[in-house]
């Protein structure tokens, strides 16, 4: 074979296979970002932001991170105490489960709105989503990284 | 080094260099590729029986110098400001804009000729300068931009600017090719549509990010379909009619389906409801039946596009010999310098217009399937790191603004190529940095450098998210 054409084709394959050696760099790096966001412990899962809060329990304008299971109510022994005239002792609960917050009435006299609308059983609570407990209205942020 | 730190001015002050290891890595690998696909067009160039024949000009290998300095530069400048951005933007772009360099180097040089003083500008010699342009303004805003308040706070002028720039156009515009989409200003020439696209997804992002409550929370109930709340429909309804009014005045297919996919598909990652997809989609379809039916250079391109063999010397001419040069390039391509297009225009087999819409076809004659695919791989990458920048963005204006750049580009790239390989009609938009162009190579590198600056760990947070606007406050005061 021509010399000459060989090391034309050399180079034209040398080319193509270059641009898929950079391909596969970025591949590497994207899974090796993968794997170290998997190593990464979760510390902040989702912040409450209240907005409203009457009686002062919890202080109005707080945000307040969330563990995996957040009870809410009026009870000491709550994660998040609300002291509400309207709030029952023990009101709500807030599970992270998977990568989506839930929130469930825990039999309240009251009820936990999700947006204005009444939780029945369990139900799915989106960052920006507005919970409210008798009269504390608070809203589910992103957690900040 | 730390004894001169103090009589260093302000904006310097606690800027640390921080090496960047994985973008240095990359970046070595594409100019490696560069350099190999430069040289493989060298020897075509070369060979007596080809180089000659096809009037290949001769090399430029300083074009390749500044080119690759200019992306080390802004490499190097956000190592020494010790920028934490994104670190595989920058190289992957690099290289579809290193693909460009030696396209334009392979084409006639006369497609474009530029007087500047007394020389005399040929295609890759303007290319190159809008490229390095694009990349220096890619960093600066990536090291500059520290915060993204001017475009968070001020989305409803960035619209009405947006507008204004528009309808600007509309008025001034000068028509190219049946298209009204140039606006000059004595030796300034731009299309502004390049820039609109931007400027929509900062729209897009500050309304959606500040009622995506609303528009997720609240429907209206037409029998037992429930549809989107109708006060928020009008942000649709607007978005329709601009997307038709370019159609109309501008004959601009290309930017209308760009601007409608985007805002579609924004609509959609803040609500994720599938309702606000489908009505948009309901109304494309309407839109495009009444548009098919009136105006009739919209009809001339779905009938090119159905079958381009009927005018084969006419209005087909184009679409016909890009389908040939992809033919010919089959799967490992004929080689840089190599293909049978002395892809001019007005040459016998050329495709007219191939520098600015017909790239992709040339690209897959020379580097073929297996090229081609590459090329789309790096279109990919660019909306991978877009939509990894929006997922681990502090909040949802960064992670709306951050999707819907990623998208503006992956979006008209896949239009256009689409439009090259005749999946959908043809319609006339750039490759994104590859086509010749300096708006659209200017106005993403705008897109590069935000969506770099968006992904800067050290950028200040995001403001805290404000309470509920006065009328949903007195709504909820009149209801309780």
């Amino acid at each position: 074979m021509d010399g000459y054409v060989l090391t034309i084709w050399v180079v034209r394959v040398l080319f193509l296979a270059l641009l898929y050696v950079f391909l596969f760099g970025v591949a590497r790096t994207l899974i090796r970002d993968l794997r170290a966001a998997a190593r990464e412990p979760v510390t902040d899962l989702g912040r409450l932001v209240v907005l409203a809060s009457p009686a002062g329990e919890p202080t109005q304008g707080a945000s307040i991170g969330l563990d995996a299971i957040t009870t809410l109510g009026r009870d000491v022994n709550n994660a998040i105490v609300v002291d509400d005239q309207f709030a029952s002792a023990q009101h709500a609960v807030l599970t992270f489960r998977g990568r989506t917050w839930y929130v469930e009435d825990l039999g309240s006299t009251n009820g936990t709105f999700v947006n204005g609308v009444r939780v029945e059983g369990v139900s799915p609570l989106g960052y920006g989503d507005e919970l409210q407990l008798g009269q504390v209205r608070m809203r589910l942020e992103r957690p900040r990284r | 080094m730390t004894a001169a730190a103090p009589a260093l001015p302000g904006i310097f002050e606690g800027i640390r260099p921080r090496p960047r290891w994985r973008e240095l890595r990359l970046l070595i690998i594409a100019t490696a590729a560069i350099i190999a696909g430069s040289v493989s067009l060298e020897l075509a160039r070369s060979d007596p029986g080809v180089g000659i024949a096809k009037g290949l000009s001769p090399a430029e290998p300083l074009h390749l110098l500044v080119y690759l300095g200019v992306l080390f530069g802004v490499h190097v400048a956000q190592v020494v400001t010790g920028r934490r951005t994104d670190q595989v933007l920058l190289p992957a772009v690099g290289l579809l804009g290193g693909i460009s360099l030696l396209l334009m180097e392979r084409l006639p040089q006369d497609l474009v000729v530029q007087h500047v003083g007394s020389a005399d500008l040929g295609l890759a010699d303007v290319q190159l300068v809008w490229l390095c342009l694009s990349f220096i303004l890619a960093g600066a805003i990536a090291i500059v931009v520290r915060s993204d308040l001017w475009l968070r706070q001020y989305k409803y002028t960035w619209a009405a600017a947006g507008v204004g720039l528009l309808l600007l156009t509309f008025v001034l515009g000068s028509e190219i090719n049946g298209q009204r989409l140039t606006l000059s200003f004595g030796p300034v020439s731009g299309q502004p549509s390049e820039l609109l696209k931007v400027i929509l997804v900062v729209f897009l992002a500050g309304y959606l990010s500040e009622n995506r409550p609303l528009l997720v929370e609240e429907s209206t109930k037409v029998g037992p379909i429930s549809i989107p709340p109708l006060p928020y429909l009008a942000p649709m309804v607007a978005m329709w009619a601009i997307a038709l009014g370019i159609v109309v005045v501008q004959r601009d297919l290309g930017a209308a389906l760009l601007f409608f996919a985007v805002f579609l598909l924004l609509t959609y990652a803040a609500t994720g409801r599938l309702g606000y997809v489908g009505l948009g989609i309901v109304l494309f379809l309407v839109g495009a039946f009444f548009m098919y039916q009136l105006l009739p250079h919209v009809r001339s391109r779905v009938d090119v596009w159905i079958d381009p063999f009927v005018s084969p010397q006419t209005s087909g001419y184009q679409i016909i010999h890009a389908l040939y040069a992809f033919g010919r390039g089959g799967l490992l391509g004929t080689g840089l310098g190599a293909g049978l297009p002395t892809i001019g225009s007005g040459q016998p087999g050329g495709i007219p217009e191939i520098h600015t819409d017909f790239p992709f076809a040339a690209l897959g004659e020379e580097l073929g399937l297996i090229g081609v695919l590459a090329i789309l791989g790096l279109y990919l990458v660019v909306i991978e790191r877009g939509l990894r920048i929006a997922a681990s963005a502090g909040d949802d204006f960064r992670s709306l603004l951050a999707a819907g750049l990623a998208l503006v580009i992956g979006v008209q790239a896949f239009i256009i190529a689409a439009g090259n390989l005749k999946l959908i009609p043809l319609t006339g938009i750039t490759l994104p940095f590859i086509s010749y162009g300096g708006s659209s190579l200017l106005v993403n590198g705008i897109v590069v450098g935000l969506l770099l600056a968006l992904s800067d760990k050290g950028v200040e947070p995001p403001p805290p998210p404000r309470p509920p606007s006065r009328a949903r406050r007195l709504a909820r005061r009149l209801g309780a």
